[in-house]
């Protein structure tokens, strides 16, 4: 059963349209993650599932039920907010307790389920604490108690981690991972970090300009992204461009003929292409074997890998990640290999090209 | 964090206005460079604190100090010189009752009379006050039309001179004034507002709400524009009712301010002069007259300019507000911590 559908989905304020045309299933149970670059409508969509906002087309379903109309309180969701949001004269107990409260549910069940949330988030210590004297990690945990006190039926988190240093981070996204394996409640995540949004999703929604671009798992966008912003916005560094045309041999040209690449096999392409292979799928190799040239002008060296930035002969730029440490060196002409498993071909209008 | 810092300082840099204040302070570099040297870095700081200390001096300090005194002595002359030394006399005389709770039964009846026509008048006043303050606050704390002309609205009768609200008012109020104007046209009697005392204690503290209330809105209204919106959010996601919202989240974050607001209010409720004393006279008979129109009667009004006993009842006022001023501080600070 489809713990939430959208369908049509718009919002402006003003004359500004923020959404349009959002369609969208998410099942009981799933963990979907709203990525897209600042100001693309990912809170928007977050806070129109919510009820913070009205939509201004389309209707909401949760759990076969058209909640459009109704108010945030009615639909039973719960929101962990990007400034956490906890009651600053309340308790971190008082916090988690308010909208058990609100239910009002008898005290022996709210107290047994504070204390519960609190095992879980390892909060026991600091129940009697206000909000202000705790770390951000700590009211990070409060904020997710909070929501999940209330057991409800889809947890929404905006940003919820960007407030935490990268360590913390790192280990509250475990948390949430683990969280979501142990409570296998729905929730929806918006973050603009694509690390989180591929550990964490078990789908992955891509949103610009207020559409959705593609929705897939994680593997799904990586290797076959629909489209130009999709592929260009999922992996880091990001995939490589290089604009061209379908020459006479079934191989990319360079507007200036200076450069000719491998296509992807089996591809039925012509005219006006473009080629993508990301940084990893790019190697240095002997001259014998090499599909391009690139002139260095940046070696990122990492330990583990280091990434070279350069070139090709009509200037466009090529990023490639290479093993270990390359001894190559600013300036350089090294010779590189594109993976033909790995490229991508788009057309024109932007489109994945497929077989 | 650097680009927060850096954009006003370079308006500072650029507008007109602040550079013909950097010219203007220019003149000053020189004689403050030479006080300085005369003085030191820490003597400055004395430099600089001197003008007020005078001021304060001048104008706060000395006529307390002189008040005291007057307090202390006897006769009808303004002169201290001139004035026999005649200990506690006037403060016991002021504090002469058969019984506390009978100002009839005092020497200085009057005094008395003062002291629970403005512990009543506070009293009311505040309620009303604070009340009418919160409730316009939250109203205009909605995303309403025309917030900002309310808003306006409701601050202009600050910016009136207390006598001038009185005169609006007694105009309005009066025998033959505006309200009963409209009554009669209703087809109603005439209400004489300033001859029966229910009446003109009602209108003094109404008055008085009328013309400060726009203070107090406004120092609510910033405490509630202050409580971020996402709480309000949480709240709704939490299934919060309104009124719980009320209760259980604006309400104690108001707080502080609204202790605040409720001090400031009672600190001005137990002066309050003029405003009453032009509307009512502090009629009918005694019905209205509080301690501060005593205390001027005494020593500016009467047949017998008492200045002695004037005095010893504005002491024993003064501490008063001494001691709630210092509660207010102490609040503020508490709240500061
Ligand atoms: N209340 C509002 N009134 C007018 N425009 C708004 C309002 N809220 C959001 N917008 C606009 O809607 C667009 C989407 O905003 P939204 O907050 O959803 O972006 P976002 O994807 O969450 O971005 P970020 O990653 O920066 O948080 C932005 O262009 C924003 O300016
Ligand atoms: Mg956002």
């Amino acid at each position: 059963m489809a713990g939430l559908v959208l369908k049509g989905i718009g919002k402006s304020f003003g004359p500004v349209e923020v959404l349009r045309g959002i369609d969208l299933e998410v099942a009981n149970g799933e963990f979907v993650v709203f990525v897209g670059p600042s100001g693309c409508g990912k809170s928007t969509l977050l806070r129109v599932i919510a009820g913070l906002e009205e939509v201004t087309a389309g209707t909401i379903r949760i759990d076969d039920e058209d909640v459009t109309g109704q108010r945030a309180a009615e639909r039973g969701l719960a929101m962990v907010f990007q400034s956490y949001a906890l009651y600053p004269h309340m308790s971190v107990y008082r916090n988690i307790a308010f909208a058990l409260e609100n239910m009002r549910l008898p005290p022996a069940e709210i107290e047994a389920r504070v204390r519960r949330a609190a095992t879980m988030l390892r909060l026991t210590d600091y129940l009697d604490r206000k909000p202000g004297a705790l770390s951000g990690g700590q009211r990070q945990r409060v904020a997710i108690g909070r929501a999940v006190v209330r057991d409800p039926k889809i947890f929404l988190f905006d940003e919820p981690l960007s407030n935490l240093d990268a360590e913390l981070r790192v280990a509250t996204r475990k948390e949430l991972a683990g969280l979501h394996a142990e409570i296998g409640g729905t929730m929806i995540y918006v973050t603009h970090d694509q690390v989180e949004a591929m550990t964490l999703a078990n789908r992955i929604v891509v949103l610009n300009k207020g559409r959705i671009e593609q929705v897939g798992t994680p593997l799904d966008l990586y290797n076959r992204p629909a489209n130009l912003f999709v592929a260009g916005f999922i992996g880091s560094p990001r995939m490589n461009f290089i604009r061209g045309r379908v020459g006479p041999e079934g191989r990319l040209v360079t507007p200036d003929g200076k450069v000719t690449l491998p296509l992807p096999p089996g591809l039925a392409a012509a005219g006006e292409v473009t080629l993508g292979i990301r940084p990893e799928h790019v190697a240095p190799c002997s001259a014998g074997e090499a599909d391009a040239r690139i002139a260095v002008e940046l070696v990122e060296q990492l330990g583990s890998e280091s990434y070279l930035y350069g070139t090709l002969a009509d200037g466009t730029a090529l990023t490639l990640r290479s093993p270990l440490e390359d001894p190559a060196r600013r300036g350089e002409d090294v010779p590189v290999r594109f993976d033909p498993a790995r490229l991508h071909l788009f057309d024109a209008a932007g489109l994945a090209i497929r077989p | 964090m650097s680009e927060t810092g850096s954009p006003p300082r370079a308006i500072l840099r650029d507008s007109h206005a602040s550079r013909l204040i950097q010219a203007v302070a220019g003149l000053l570099d020189r004689p403050m460079a030479w006080i300085q040297r005369a003085v030191g870095g820490r003597g400055m700081a004395y430099v600089f604190l001197a003008p007020n200390i005078l001021f304060f001096g001048l104008f706060v300090f000395l006529p307390i100090g002189i008040n005291m005194a007057m307090s202390l002595t006897g006769g009808t002359n303004l002169f201290l010189s001139e004035r026999p030394f005649i200990g506690g006399d006037h403060y016991r005389g002021l504090m002469q009752c058969g019984s506390y709770l009978d100002p009839a039964s005092c020497r200085e009846d009057h005094f008395w009379k003062g002291v629970s026509n403005t512990l009543k008048f506070t009293l009311f006043q505040m309620v009303a006050m604070v009340g009418t303050a919160l409730v316009t606050a939250l109203v205009l704390n909605r995303k309403i039309r025309g917030r900002g002309f309310f808003r306006a609205v409701y601050f202009f009768p600050v910016l009136l001179s207390p006598v001038v609200v009185a005169l609006i008012w007694k105009w309005i109020l009066q025998r033959d004034g505006l309200l009963n104007g409209a009554i009669t046209l209703a087809g109603g009697e005439k209400i004489l507002f300033f001859v029966e005392p229910g009446w003109a204690m009602f209108w003094a503290v109404f008055v008085s709400v009328w013309a400060h209330m726009g203070f107090y809105t406004l120092i609510l209204l910033a405490g509630l524009q202050a409580i971020p919106a996402d709480l309000y959010e949480a709240a709704e996601m939490d299934g919060t009712k309104p009124m719980r919202v009320l209760t259980r989240i604006t309400l104690p974050l108001l707080w502080p301010n609204l202790v605040v607001v409720l001090v400031l209010v009672l600190i001005k409720a137990v002066q309050t002069f003029d405003e009453v004393f032009v509307l009512t006279g502090g009629g009918p008979g005694t019905a209205t007259l509080m301690v501060v129109q005593y205390i001027y009667e005494t020593a500016f009004a009467n047949q017998v300019q008492n200045f002695g006993l004037a005095a010893a009842a504005s002491m024993l006022l003064g501490s008063l507000l001494f001691a709630l001023t210092m509660l207010q501080l102490w609040i503020a600070r508490r709240k500061a911590a």
